[in-house]
């Protein structure tokens, strides 16, 4: 295991030093990361990396491959556009987690913000806590799963791909475009299969999942102008 | 009385202003549909151009370089701002994004090809990069846009510039918008959606919403290009002094700015006639802007909108720009007659289109040649006005060689009146 200490250390130089060690030995561990943005950037090296406290923005973006383990908390657009691998986050992480997905698991143990999974066309995202407003909008593949509570207008305009939810309330929270359906067999395989992996206490029949409208013709507001000629009468008297 | 005179004529009311033909077949259309109009081309209302300008030639106060015997450079280098592999092409006409999606396959590498033929630049456009572009091209522009069709890693490497894109002339402030009879199956798969879906993708950046995020966005793609590639940000003209100064402090290393005149695939009739400011004084505002930081010489600036000669391109060059991007000429070059209905995806010319019945009509080489030979010819017109006005390198046309022949063109642009010095406005940097 290479210990690196990333308190004297730019961006450039921590990651090239995280490089350098997965070259070595396979194994590194950041300490003081004082909450640095662009972590572990596009890191393509086989092996496993421990960041010991809290990230800043983009920790793991374009990740290809590597194991990434966030100890703490991180920013916004943890993992985005990422490419394979895996990013574990122990704690709670800001908004626009997994943005543009394509590939490898992103596990937050805690909770997420706002637009977890936007626009992600592949991988699995699992939120163990609960998730703010917006969660996989505009999804093009891949799996967002939610163990916790959901926020507003989930999968809202999703294209593709599939949302597992468990929050009781999850039919009051979609967004549009979207409609809730059963959990199928190999669906529910693949989740425990997860659970197992990542050491969460789930059970994939509790779970539901939020999909895209087959037909593909999404509906909006724009095309639609809600004009309500009534109202407008009552208010009048 | 007159006798003379007929009794009872009805005066003829010939011109209707407003009530022409043109707007009572739109109103036609919404009380109809009850909706907006979706619309291929850029905006076809007039707009300022370019030729409100004249070159001023040399005759005794400078000398004229020999059009036909003596040289001048058109070579030009693109983002040297941070980037330690600039971009270098020979001519400074680069080819505009436009989506594999909006345009067929056979199109796509025909432009591609013309870049070779040529020595630019292609932009790759919305929904991934084409591989057979890619092979192609001369260099590769690669768009980094809100939606991530088809993007990937894959995508950030095989970049020869990148384009961070913020918006389009046609329809800034709007996203991309493909419709359901152009996805075909093959275009599906390159974009990771369903079939004959129409597409409406999203207008910001999932992964960084605001200024304040781009810096540390523009550390990350420094980070994974090892600082090599030069970043654009593609722009809008809007509110160009603004964007412009946060562009600049964001980091990249140029801008591509693109008027109100520019075109698309697909677009709301709305927002191509009434969003943005026309290309001249958005240039202007920006040269402005660059120069105001101390940046001009490092920002490079590519402009695009409604360039269709090399009258443009020296005059654009002329008021500060490094470059024009050619999208609408570069497919009339090809053969499209500007029909405005590349959103229907019927373009018998098999350009706009992905019926692979019209698809087939595309002469890709022949399509190619046609290209390169746009781009040849409109260097050297834009070199004949050059070298006239005693210059050894295109770049070398400045500010003071250009006046103004309208009023307005005066006013946008800073530029003085022909037959006089004056400047009804704010003068740009010159005095004479
Ligand atoms: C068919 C077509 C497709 C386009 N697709 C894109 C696109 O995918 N991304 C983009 O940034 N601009 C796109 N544009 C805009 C061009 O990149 C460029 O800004 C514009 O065409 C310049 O104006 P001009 O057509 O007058 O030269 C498209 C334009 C056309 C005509």
């Amino acid at each position: 295991m290479e210990h690196i200490n990333a308190a004297d250390l730019s961006t450039s130089e921590l990651n090239k030093k995280i490089i350098q060690g997965l070259k070595a030995g396979g194994e590194v561990s950041i300490q003081n990361p004082h909450s640095m943005h662009n972590i572990a950037t596009g890191l393509s090296r086989p092996g496993t990396v421990t960041i010991q406290g809290s990230t800043g923005f983009y920790t793991g973006g374009f990740l290809e491959g590597s194991t990434v383990i966030i100890e703490g908390n991180a920013g916004w657009y943890v993992g985005d556009n990422m490419m394979d691998g895996e990013l574990l986050i122990r704690k709670n992480t800001g908004c626009n987690a997994g943005t543009y997905l394509s590939g490898g698991t992103v596990v937050i143990y805690g909770s997420t913000g706002s637009r977890v999974g936007y626009g992600m066309k592949g991988g699995t995202i699992i939120v163990c806590g609960s998730v703010g407003a917006w969660a996989g909008q505009m999804t093009l593949g891949g799996k967002l799963i939610v163990l916790g509570k959901l926020g507003a207008d989930i999968g809202e305009s999703m294209y593709r791909g599939a949302i597992f939810v468990r929050d009781k309330d999850a039919e009051k929270k979609l967004g549009s475009n979207v409609f809730l359906d059963h959990i199928q067999a190999g669906e529910a395989r693949e989740l425990e299969e997860l659970f197992k992996r990542y050491g969460i206490d789930a059970k994939s029949e509790a779970f539901q999942v939020i999909r895209p409208l087959p037909s593909g013709r999404h509906s909006y507001a724009l095309f639609n102008p809600e004009l309500k000629p009534e109202l407008a009468q009552k208010m009048r008297s | 009385m007159n006798s003379t005179i007929k009794k009872d004529v009805e005066p003829k009311d010939v011109q209707h202003g407003i009530w022409n033909k043109e707007t009572i077949s739109e109103i036609d259309y919404k009380a109809g549909a009850g909706k907006h109009r979706i619309r291929g081309c850029g905006a076809t209302r007039y707009m300022p151009t370019f030729d409100d300008l004249m070159v001023l030639p040399s005759q005794l106060s400078r000398m004229s370089l020999d059009t036909y015997r003596e040289d001048c450079d058109t070579r030009t280098v693109l983002g040297k701002r941070t980037a330690t592999r600039p971009l270098v092409i020979e001519t400074p006409i680069m080819i505009a994004g436009m989506s594999y999606g909006a345009l067929s396959k056979e199109a796509k590498i025909a432009l591609a090809k013309a870049t070779a033929l040529t020595g630019t630049v292609i932009s790759n456009g919305e929904g991934g990069l084409l591989p057979e572009e890619l092979e192609n091209s001369y260099r590769q522009s690669v768009q980094i846009l809100p939606s991530r069709f088809g993007f990937s890693k894959r995508n950030i490497e095989a970049a020869d510039m990148l384009e961070f894109l913020v918006g389009i002339g046609a329809k800034p402030g709007l996203s991309g918008h493909l419709m359901g009879n152009k996805i075909t199956k093959e275009i599906a798969e390159f974009r990771q959606l369903p079939v004959g879906i129409d597409l409406h993708s999203h207008p910001r950046h999932g992964d960084a919403f605001g200024a304040d995020d781009l810096v540390v966005k523009m550390e990350q793609l420094r980070e994974l290009t090892h600082g090599e590639v030069p970043i654009f940000m593609k722009i809008a003209a809007g509110r160009v002094r603004d964007d412009v100064k946060i562009a600049v402090k964001v980091g990249v290393d140029g801008i591509i700015l693109d008027g109100a005149q520019g075109g698309t695939g697909a677009a709301p009739v709305m927002a191509t006639r009434h969003l943005g400011i026309p290309t001249m004084p958005a240039l202007v505002q920006a040269v402005r802007t660059l120069e105001e930081m101390g940046v001009k010489d490092e920002v490079s600036l590519i402009v695009s909108g409604g360039v269709t000669d090399g009258a443009d391109l020296a005059k654009v060059i002329a008021i500060g720009a490094d470059a024009v991007a050619i999208g609408t000429g570069a497919m009339v070059a090809m053969g499209c007659r500007v029909c405005l209905r590349c959103h229907t995806g019927k373009c018998g010319f098999g350009i706009g289109t992905q019926n692979p019945e019209f698809r087939k009509r595309l002469d890709i080489d022949g399509a190619a040649e046609r290209v390169a030979n746009y781009i040849k010819a409109m260097t050297a017109e834009a070199v004949l006005l050059a070298k006239a006005a005693g210059k050894t390198r295109l770049k070398n046309l400045e500010r003071e060689d250009l006046r103004s022949i309208t009023l307005e063109a005066c006013a946008m642009t800073g530029i003085p009146l022909v037959g006089s010095n004056y400047v009804f406005g704010e003068r740009f940097g010159f005095e004479s």
